[in-house]
């Protein structure tokens, strides 16, 4: 009982939606038909009563976790000036709002479909304070296409990956793509969704099938990662999440309440990992 | 068609509703080169704009967004606005102990003249046509008192000093508002890389000719409100054929509602067939009188000389309900026929009793006002870049005294709607990123109040049958079932807890 009554309300799973999230190059890990299938997406991106909603909804979420990871380090983060690399950032949803942040000095978001990064910099242009030389800037490409930073200066403070990895093919080299971009005692920030058949029931089944909420094939649910998964991978790299750099949290979208963190549901839901690169990296 | 000119490649991704809302509010669209862009611009600076302003620039998340105030008045009236210790401005209002809590929040109760405000303990309420039914409603020490009567003015003032004290914002005043439309639609030929697309920013061109754009354009203009109608958010309500006349009185002087009495200060209301009549203590030995009655009551009552209308006040609160309609039909005259009237049914063991307002002496000269009465709701407060707050999104019977009160507690749950949407990056002017928060809650809430006062209007305004029977049981019930919570909720209401 306590089961279903579970998988009911983890039926909300099923609007979120990916409109487009993946990364892909010639060299990479990505699949061309994630592409190309986002890039069909595209154009509901800012319809915030779109297939968009539910991601627009959770963004309040991604900045607050990503103040507990800064609280919770022994040392203080950055007051200003703190940059962001935003991986997979598709219409600009969090790159956006990462720009606008008081404490933000530069904000580059990259996304190898170029109908998404169309539409980000156009929405871009509706928000004066964005268009401020430096402030936000969106590139049409995958991480690997990124030139590796040689010094802190050119690293990130954050760096994040919101609703990607589940469409990524080689998760583990993808993610140690992104490890050079993060600049010592900087976080990766993920969001993602547990592999459970809760979430397969819920993404698979009822989005793609049932309510069609989202286009089928939107969701390969092999690809999906446990936070267990991603836990282990993480404590298995050398100066990553020293000194309780390592945190993760789970949410829950509420129908009318929207989405709210709830602990323990990264085991079986949607859920957030941050991971600090050690300070003497 | 508003996207005509856009580029086409763009169109599918405006969405529908946004094309919809683009489309109902569209006229005509800013020509002139970029204008002035601020975060928040305000139009009015009443109670609810001054203090929303005060607010977004008292929080540390939000002190640097770019402000700016439009106001017809001039503000160095408001800054200095003063009347002597023994006159009182006759638009006062009951501030709840909420609202106080908040103005402190934001700095701006240090900046209020203490010395003209008085708090109240005490409230009896009864009913004029079954006297046995009374209501009394008792705070459960001096302190903290129910609310405290304070002038408008006083708040005002005290809002633009705390306002005056932090970094400037830009206060456009002897300024109205000519028009507001929205900015261009993108140039179809897309020249320079850095143009902005203005076409969802409220662009608002004042009387001197100048056009500011807004990110987030806030309608606190009153009940009339440009910014409203520009939205095109519709009110319902209708008016109460009624009149709330307004005056400052004055008490025999050795009579003093002074804080140090033990027993504190009530304030005194009397549900009369016509309406409600109130007297608010202010400090030293005055008073603020709010008398809901009819449009030819009114009338009347204006045209009466300072004894008779002083004798007018005196009997609603003393005779019955046909003596006092008697009183009506006399051109002039009231005092003597009320001193007479009076003297065959002394009512001075219920004023020792403290069960009715002491005599009152005489009314300040140029202070009797009225207004029309009115319940008015906005649909929504908020549309796309826009939203409502105060007397712009509700006009509500003054029987509760919560005016003045709904329009601060609108400024504080936008405010915090703002901050919170700063705090995590999210276009201030967006609906879901920003207004939504503001929106709901507060839109329930004050449905709820308007609805209630609105019912016990109606409920007191039947002259006889069986509704008088109703709410005579109704007031016993309230008074008796006071431990049950009825009666806290009516207290609780009437301080704003
Ligand atoms: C006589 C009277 C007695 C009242 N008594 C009480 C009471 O006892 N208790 C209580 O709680 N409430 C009372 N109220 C209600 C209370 O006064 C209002 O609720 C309160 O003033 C609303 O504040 P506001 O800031 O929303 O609007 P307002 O105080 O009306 O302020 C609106 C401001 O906008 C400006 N403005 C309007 N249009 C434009 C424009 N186009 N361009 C530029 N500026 C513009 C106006 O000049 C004004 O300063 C009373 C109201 C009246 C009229």
């Amino acid at each position: 009982m306590a089961i279903r009554l579970r998988n009911f309300r983890n039926l909300s799973l099923l609007l979120r939606q990916h409109p487009y999230r993946t990364h892909s190059s010639s060299t990479s890990s990505v699949n061309p038909t994630e592409v190309s299938h986002f890039e069909k997406l595209a154009s509901s991106w800012w319809d915030p009563h779109g297939s968009s909603s539910l991601l627009h909804q959770m963004n309040p979420l991604r900045h607050d976790f990503i103040s507990l990871c800064l609280d919770s380090q022994p040392d203080p983060p950055p007051a200003r000036e703190r940059k962001f690399l935003d991986v997979g950032c598709g219409g600009g949803i969090f790159a956006e709002s990462a720009a606008r942040l008081k404490e933000t000095e530069r904000v580059l978001a990259v996304d190898p479909s170029s109908g998404v990064i169309a539409v980000a910099k156009e929405h871009a242009k509706r928000d004066p304070l964005l268009s401020k030389p430096g402030r936000l800037e969106y590139q049409n490409k995958s991480i690997e296409d990124l030139a590796i930073p040689r010094s802190p200066d050119e690293q990130f403070d954050i760096v994040t990956l919101f609703e990607v990895i589940e469409h990524i093919d080689q998760p583990a080299s993808f993610l140690k793509s992104c490890f050079p971009f993060v600049r010592p005692g900087g976080w990766l920030i993920i969001s993602t969704i547990a592999r459970t058949w809760t979430s397969w029931l819920t993404t698979k089944v009822v989005a793609e099938e049932v309510v069609r909420m989202v286009p089928r094939g939107t969701h390969d649910w092999d690809k999906y990662i446990n936070e267990q998964e991603l836990r282990s991978f993480f404590r298995a790299q050398e100066g990553w999440g020293r000194d309780g750099g390592l945190k993760s949290q789970g949410c829950i979208y509420v129908p009318g309440l929207g989405w709210k963190m709830v602990k323990e549901s990264e085991r079986w839901g949607n859920y957030f990992i941050g991971v600090r690169k050690d300070l003497d990296r | 068609m508003v996207f005509g000119n856009a580029p086409r490649a763009l169109r599918p991704y405006i969405c529908s509703s946004c094309a919809k809302s683009l489309k109902l509010r569209s006229r005509k669209f800013a020509t002139a080169a970029s204008p002035d862009i601020y975060d928040v611009a305000c139009v009015g600076g009443g109670p609810a704009g001054l203090s929303l302003l005060t607010a977004l620039r008292s929080s540390k998340a939000t002190s640097h967004l770019r402000l700016a105030l439009i106001e017809s008045q001039d503000l160095d009236r408001v800054r200095k606005w003063n009347l002597p210790p023994d006159q009182y401005s006759n638009r006062a209002s009951s501030l709840t102990p909420s609202s106080q809590a908040f103005l402190s929040q934001i700095g701006a109760w240090p900046h209020i003249d203490t010395s003209r405000v008085q708090p109240y303990h005490h409230m009896r309420v009864w009913d004029g046509l079954s006297s046995t039914a009374r209501i009394t409603f008792d705070s459960p020490t001096p302190e903290p008192a129910i609310a405290h009567m304070i002038e408008n003015q006083n708040l005002t003032r005290a809002l633009l000093a705390r306002l005056d004290s932090l970094e400037p914002i830009s206060l456009l005043d002897k300024t109205s508002v000519r028009e507001i439309h929205l900015g261009p639609p993108p140039s179809p030929l897309t020249p320079e890389p850095t143009y902005l697309n203005l076409s969802s920013y409220p662009h608002v061109t004042l009387s001197s000719n100048q056009t500011i754009a807004a990110r987030l354009l806030i309608g606190a203009d009153g009940p009339n409100s440009a910014v409203r109608t520009f939205a095109g958010i519709e009110t319902r309500g209708y008016d109460y054929n009624r009149d709330g006349v307004v005056a400052t009185l004055k008490l025999p002087s050795s009579f003093a509602h002074h804080p140090s009495s033990p027993r504190g200060v009530t304030a005194y209301q009397r549900f009369l067939p016509s309406g409600p009549i109130a007297l608010l203590a202010l400090p030293g030995p005055y008073a603020s009188l709010v008398w809901t009655t009819t449009p030819s009551q009114s009338a009347l009552l204006k045209t009466l000389s300072p004894e008779d209308f002083t004798a007018m006040v005196n009997a609603a609160f003393r005779l019955s309900a046909v003596d006092l309609n008697y009183m009506f039909t006399l051109p002039s005259n009231q005092l003597s026929e009320f001193q007479w009237r009076d003297s065959v049914h002394p009512s001075t063991a219920s004023e020792a009793k403290g069960e009715i307002p002491h005599l009152i002496s005489s009314v300040q000269q140029g202070s009797i006002a009225s207004f029309p009465l009115r319940l008015r709701h906005a649909s929504s407060y908020t549309t796309s870049r826009i939203a409502l707050i105060g007397d712009a999104a509700h006009t509500i019977h003054p029987l509760a005294g919560q005016g003045l009160n709904m329009g601060l507690s609108d400024s504080k749950a936008l405010a915090e709607a703002i901050e919170y949407a700063v705090c995590h990056g999210a276009d201030i002017g967006d609906e879901m990123g920003c207004l939504d928060r503001y929106k709901g809650e507060v839109w329930w809430g004050n449905q709820r109040l308007l609805g209630a006062v609105d019912k016990l209007h109606w409920l007191y305004s039947v002259g006889s049958g069986p509704v008088v029977g109703v709410r005579k049981w109704g007031l016993r019930a309230v008074d008796v079932m006071g431990d049950l919570g009825v009666k806290g909720w009516l207290m609780r209401q009437a301080g704003g807890l």
